[in-house]
C-alpha cells in the first residue's frame, strides 16, 4: 500500500532540528523555542514563490527541474519530465494511481512536494521496464489482462514491484496481495486479474534489481 | 444508450437465403436468414475457427503496463496552455456578474471565458473558463474569477422535489421530457411504453392472485468516476482544428464540436489513442453537465496556442453525468404455485436537472410469459447534475427492483428462488445457464431457510437474472490494407474504452487472413478513418467486426487471386491459415504470406468495406444470471462478499480472455455499487459533500471477491460475426444478486442501497422486529 510520504527528518539524518530552526529564520529565539518545537514536524528551507532548480534522481538518473516550489513530486515528474506513466487521478492519496517508489517504498507522489524528493532514489513505472524488455511484474500484468483501460496500472504495477520486493514469498497468498494494494483503485474492475498477475510474478522470481530489498 | 436512431431508410438490396445453426450449445436451433449479396455467411455454432476464441493478450498490453501508452491526459504540444474551469457554487439562481478583470491581469494567463447562460440549475455548472502557461497559474486564475449570483431556492432530494411546495427546477412551460407525457412540478410521468410496458390488466390480476406483494426499493445516485478525468486537448492550424479527447466517441466529439463551433466536420481530427475509462458517461461531445470541450476550443482558439482542459475529481462527480437514483414500488401476483401472473413496476427516478432515469426495461425484457404488466416511469427534476448513461442505463436499478421483488415473492411461496424463476423463464437461453451457475456456486450451500446460519457471521448465497437488449451500429466502415512486406493494418476509427476491442479487430483480421493477432497492426480511434460508433449500448465489437471481416475479406480475395497461380489453383480453392496460403485439398501445397504480398503489383492491397444490412436473430435479447456468496457480520453490519459467479450470453466471443475482464469488472462495479457508492449532496448548500475517491467509496482491492465469469457462447446470427457486447449486460443484476444473498444469509430484507453497516443493522432489526 502506497503511504503519505514520511516526515523527512526521520530519514535523513543530515536534517535536524538545528537546520530548521536556521531555515525557518528563528534566529535569537531559538533557544527558549527550541523546547517548544522538540516534537515539532521539520519544515523544509523556505523556498518560492518563484521556481527553483532541483535536482531529482529518477530512475537512476540525475535530473534538474525547475517548479515552484508548491508542485508536487508527480506533477514534476509529468508535466517538466515527460514521465507521464504516474497518473493523477484523486489528487489526494485516495486512489494509487501515482504511486512511485521512494528508495525502494511506494508512495503517493501526488501527496509530496518535488521539493521533497531531493536527495531520495525516485523509481517510476518508466524504469521498471520498456515495452521491449518488460519486468516480471509489467509481462505478468499483460498475460493476465490485469487490466482494462489502464490508466490504474502504472500504480498497480509500481505497488506491486514494491510490494513483491518486501515480501520474499514465490507464493504470497491473495489477501497478503489484498494488503499490499490496498491502497490502489480499478474501476474497470480487474482486481482478481492484477492478483493473479502478481502471483504469476512471484513465481518468476528473480526480483527487479531496481528495488531496494526492505 | 439502450436504443440507436432508426437507421435511414435503406433501399432493399438484393439477398440470398442461409441456414445458420443458431443458439446456445446445448439448445442448438436451425434458423434461417437472409444474407444481403456481398455480405459472407455468419460464423455459428458449426463453424470451425482458428483464432477466434483464443485467449489473446492485448496487443498495446506492454505500452500500458509500461507506463508508455500516451492517454489524453499525458499528451502535450509546443506551446501549450492549461485550462481551468470555474463551476456554479450555488444550486440554483441567476448569475448576475461574472468579474474576471483580476484573473486577465495574473502571471501566465492567456485566455478566459465566461458563459452566455445566466440561468444555474445546479452546483457545478460552466460559469467560466481560463488557460495559463501552468496549471498552477490556471488554477490561481480561476480563483481570482469572482461570480455575483441571485440565489433561489432549490431542491436536492428526489422524495421532496415531489412535494408540491417544492421548488421547480424548471419553469411549468419548460420542463423538458417526452411529448404526450404529464409534466407537473418536478415530475414527469407517468411514462409507459404501450408496446413493451403494457400487457393485460395489473389491477385485476393483482386484485385475483392469491399471493401477492408490495414493497419499495430505493438506491442513489452513482457516479461513473472513470480514472482518467473528462477533458481534451485543443490546438488550432489555420481553420484546421485537432482534439485529443478522452471520450467514448470519436465521431460524437468530430460532429459536436463541429456543430457547436459552426466550423466543417471535415476541418475537424479527433485522435483516441488510448483512453482511461467512461463507463457511459462519455458518450457526449463534452459531458452531460459540461461544454468543456468546445470551451477548451474557443480558449485555443483566443490565445492562438494550443490549450489542454482536463477536469479534476471532483468536476467528474459533479458535472459529467451519473446513474440516477431511483424510488421503486414493485407490486407482484402469483399463483400459489408460483406462476408469477402480475408485475407493476412503479418507478421515480433521479436524473438530477437531466430526463433519462427510466427503470423500467427489465420488466420489458424478462419474465415475457407473465400475462399482466405495468411499467410507470417517472422522472423526477432536482437541482443536481444531469445524469448520463451508466453501463445499461437504467437496468441495474430496475433489475434491483424487480429481482428483489421476485425472490420476495419466491419466499412467500416457498419455493427455492431459482426454482421460482426457472418455473417463470421466458428465455431459452437462461433456462440452460442456472445449471451451469448453480453448479460454479454450490448452490446446494444455500441456507434452506434463510437466516438458519448461526454465529456473528452469517453466510448466504443468492441469484439474480439480467438482460439486455441487442444493439447495432448500421453504419461503420473498415479499412485493410496489406503491405508489399507483408505487414497488416486494420483501420477503423471507433475507440477501445478498455473492452478490448483493438485486440478483437486484429483476431478478426487475423482470422480470414490466416494470421496471427499480432501480425496486424489495429489503428484506431481517429476520425480520419473510416466511421465507428460511439462505445454505447454495448455496440461497438458487434457493429465493427462483422465489416472489418468484411474487408480483410476483401484483401484476402486479392491475395488469393495472386496466390491462386503460385499454386497452379483456383482463388476459390485456397484457404489461409497460419501465415500460408494453401490448397483446400491438399494442404501440404502451400506458399508463405509474406510471399504472396511480395508479388503484389503495387505497394499495398486495400480493401474497404462499408456494414451491410443487419438480418434476423436468434435472439433480441442478451440473457444472463448471477450469483453472489456473501457473508455478514450480524454485530457489526458489515457486509462482505465471499464470491460472485456470472454466466453470460456473449455472442461468439472473439477473445475470451478480455471478454471475461469485462465481465468481471462488471460484478466488482455492481457489488460497489451495492455495497458502497453513494453520491450524497448536502441540503443544505446544495453541494456534493464526496467529491472524490475517499469519501465516495469505491471497491478497492482489499474488498475483493473470487470473481468467476463463465461464458455461455450463442451464435446469435444478425451479422457475420455473431459477436456480441458485454459490457453491459452483466452490470445488469449484481445489485440485486447481492440483497438476495444477503437475505439469504440473514433473512433480513434490504431495500435500500449501498447496503452499508448503518442500513445493514437496520434491517437486521426490522426483521428481528417482525420474526
Amino acid at each position: 500500500m502506497a503511504k503519505a510520504p514520511e516526515d523527512r527528518s526521520k530519514k535523513d539524518p543530515s536534517f535536524t532540528r538545528r537546520s530548521f530552526l536556521k531555515s525557518a529564520g528563528v534566529g535569537a529565539a531559538a533557544t527558549t523555542l527550541a523546547g517548544a518545537v522538540e516534537d515539532a514536524v521539520a519544515a523544509p528551507a523556505v523556498l518560492g514563490p518563484d521556481a527553483v532548480a532541483l535536482s531529482l534522481k529518477i530512475n537512476g538518473q540525475a535530473k534538474t527541474v525547475t517548479v515552484e516550489p508548491r508542485v508536487t513530486l508527480l506533477r514534476a515528474l509529468r508535466n517538466h519530465l515527460d514521465l507521464t506513466g504516474a497518473k493523477e487521478v484523486c489528487d489526494r492519496g485516495g486512489c494509487g494511481a501515482c504511486t512511485v517508489m521512494l528508495d525502494g517504498d511506494p508512495v503517493c507522489s501526488c501527496l509530496m512536494l518535488a521539493a521533497d524528493a531531493v536527495g531520495r532514489e525516485i523509481t517510476t513505472v518508466e524504469g521498471l521496464g520498456t515495452p521491449e524488455k518488460m519486468s516480471p511484474v509489467q509481462a505478468a500484468f499483460v498475460e493476465c489482462d490485469g487490466y482494462q483501460c489502464g490508466f490504474c496500472t502504472p500504480g498497480f504495477v509500481v505497488a506491486s514491484t514494491a510490494f513483491l520486493s518486501k515480501n520474499p514469498s514465490a507464493s504470497p497468498s491473495v489477501d497478503e496481495i489484498k494488503a499490499g494494494l490496498a491502497g490502489n483503485i480499478c474501476r474497470c474492475g480487474t482486481y482478481g486479474r492484477i492478483f493473479e498477475a502478481v502471483q504469476k510474478a512471484a513465481k518468476a522470481a528473480p526480483r527487479t534489481s531496481a528495488v531496494r530489498k526492505g | 444508450m439502450p436504443q440507436q436512431p432508426p437507421p435511414p431508410e435503406a433501399p432493399k438490396l438484393p439477398t440470398f437465403k442461409h441456414t445458420m445453426k443458431a443458439g446456445m450449445a446445448g439448445g442448438e436451433q436451425m434458423l434461417e436468414v437472409n444474407i444481403t449479396e456481398g455480405d459472407l455467411k455468419p460464423w455459428d455454432l458449426d463453424s470451425k475457427l482458428r483464432v477466434v476464441g483464443k485467449r489473446q493478450p492485448r496487443l498495446e498490453g506492454p505500452q500500458k503496463v509500461t507506463g508508455r501508452a500516451k492517454y489524453t491526459f499525458d499528451m502535450a504540444l509546443p506551446g501549450m496552455l492549461w485550462g481551468t474551469m470555474v463551476r456554479a457554487s450555488i444550486p440554483a439562481g441567476e448569475i448576475l456578474k461574472i468579474d474576471t478583470s483580476k484573473a486577465e491581469s495574473m502571471p501566465g494567463v492567456k485566455a478566459v471565458w465566461t458563459t452566455e447562460s445566466r440561468t444555474v440549475r445546479f452546483a457545478g455548472q460552466d460559469v467560466a473558463a481560463v488557460a495559463a502557461a501552468t496549471p498552477e497559474q490556471a488554477m490561481d486564475a480561476a480563483r481570482a474569477i469572482k461570480v455575483e449570483y441571485d440565489e433561489r431556492p432549490y431542491v436536492t432530494d428526489i422524495q421532496k422535489a415531489m412535494e408540491a411546495d417544492a421548488p421547480n427546477v424548471y419553469e411549468e412551460r419548460e420542463i423538458p421530457g417526452p411529448p404526450n407525457v404529464k409534466k407537473k412540478g418536478n415530475i414527469v410521468g407517468p411514462n409507459t411504453n404501450p408496446t413493451t410496458g403494457l400487457r393485460g390488466d395489473v389491477e385485476k390480476a393483482l386484485a385475483e392472485a392469491p399471493l401477492t406483494i408490495e414493497a419499495t426499493y430505493v438506491l442513489p445516485v452513482h457516479t461513473h468516476s472513470p480514472l482518467e478525468t473528462h477533458g481534451v486537448l485543443a490546438r488550432w492550424d489555420g481553420d484546421q482544428l485537432l482534439i485529443y479527447a478522452s471520450t467514448q466517441g470519436t465521431f460524437t466529439v468530430r460532429d459536436g464540436v463541429a456543430d457547436a463551433l459552426k466550423i466543417d466536420r471535415k476541418n475537424v481530427q479527433v485522435l483516441v489513442e488510448h483512453m482511461g475509462g467512461g463507463f457511459g458517461s462519455k458518450l457526449a461531445p463534452s459531458a452531460s453537465g459540461s461544454a468543456f470541450a468546445v470551451v477548451a476550443c474557443k480558449l485555443a482558439k483566443q490565445a492562438g496556442a494550443p490549450v489542454k482542459l482536463m477536469l479534476d475529481r471532483r468536476e467528474e462527480h459533479i458535472c459529467t453525468g451519473n446513474a440516477p437514483s431511483a424510488v421503486m414500488t414493485m407490486r407482484l401476483g402469483a399463483t400459489r404455485d408460483g406462476m408469477l401472473t402480475a408485475i407493476h413496476h412503479k418507478s421515480f427516478g433521479g436524473p438530477g436537472i437531466a430526463g433519462g432515469a427510466a427503470t423500467g426495461g427489465p420488466s420489458a425484457l424478462m419474465y415475457t410469459n407473465v400475462p399482466n404488466l405495468k411499467i410507470e416511469d417517472h422522472n423526477v427534476f432536482t437541482n443536481a447534475g444531469p445524469q448520463a448513461p451508466l453501463r445499461a442505463p437504467g437496468f441495474p436499478q430496475g433489475a434491483f427492483g424487480l429481482e428483489s421483488a421476485v425472490d420476495e415473492m419466491a419466499f412467500k411461496a416457498g419455493i427455492d428462488p431459482m426454482e421460482f424463476r426457472r418455473k417463470n423463464e421466458s428465455s431459452p437461453v437462461r433456462k440452460l445457464q442456472y445449471d451451469i451457475g448453480a453448479k460454479a456456486i454450490g448452490w446446494e450451500r444455500r441456507n434452506q431457510k434463510p437466516g438458519e446460519g448461526t454465529g456473528n457471521k452469517r453466510r448466504g448465497i443468492g441469484l439474480a437474472n439480467g438482460c439486455w437488449n441487442v444493439s447495432t451500429n448500421p453504419r461503420p466502415g473498415a479499412e485493410v490494407k496489406v503491405h508489399r512486406d507483408g505487414s497488416v493494418e486494420v483501420f477503423s476509427g471507433a475507440q477501445d474504452v478498455g473492452t478490448g476491442f483493438r485486440t478483437a479487430m486484429a483476431i478478426v483480421v487475423a482470422e480470414e487472413l490466416g494470421l496471427k493477432p499480432t501480425d496486424v497492426a489495429p489503428r484506431i480511434g481517429n476520425s480520419n478513418y473510416p466511421f465507428g460508433p460511439a462505445s454505447g449500448g454495448s455496440n461497438v465489437t458487434n457493429s465493427v467486426a462483422p465489416v472489418v471481416r468484411l474487408a480483410a475479406n476483401g484483401a484476402r480475395q486479392k491475395l488469393f487471386a495472386i496466390a491462386a497461380p503460385l499454386l497452379g489453383a483456383k482463388p476459390e480453392d485456397l484457404d489461409a491459415a497460419d501465415g500460408k496460403i494453401f490448397l483446400i485439398k491438399q494442404p501440404g501445397k502451400s506458399v508463405a504470406f509474406k510471399q504472396v504480398a511480395a508479388k503484389m503489383s503495387g505497394e499495398v492491397i486495400t480493401a474497404t468495406a462499408e456494414r451491410k444490412p443487419q438480418y434476423e436473430v436468434y435472439r433480441r435479447e442478451i440473457a444472463g444470471t448471477q450469483f453472489a456468496e456473501v457473508e455478514v457480520d450480524i454485530d457489526t453490519g458489515n457486509v462482505r462478499v465471499i464470491k460472485m459467479v456470472s454466466v453470460n450470453d456473449c455472442g461468439i466471443p472473439l477473445n475470451p480472455l478480455t471478454t471475461e475482464s469485462q465481465i468481471i469488472g462488471a460484478m466488482i462495479q455492481g457489488a460497489s455499487w451495492a455495497l458502497f457508492e453513494n453520491r450524497i449532496l448536502d441540503r443544505n448548500v446544495g453541494t456534493m459533500v464526496n467529491p472524490n475517491l475517499e469519501s465516495y467509496k469505491v471497491l478497492s482491492a482489499s474488498d475483493m471477491f473470487e470473481a468467476v465469469s463463465l461464458l455461455t457462447p450463442v451464435a446469435n446470427g444478425g451479422q457475420n460475426t455473431s459477436t456480441a457486447g458485454i459490457g453491459e449486460p452483466p452490470i445488469v443484476p449484481t445489485l440485486a444478486c447481492i440483497a438476495n444473498a444477503v437475505f439469504n444469509a440473514t433473512g433480513a430484507r434490504v431495500r435500500r442501497l449501498p447496503i452499508t453497516p448503518d442500513v445493514m443493522l437496520a434491517a437486521l432489526a426490522d426483521a428481528k422486529r417482525r420474526a
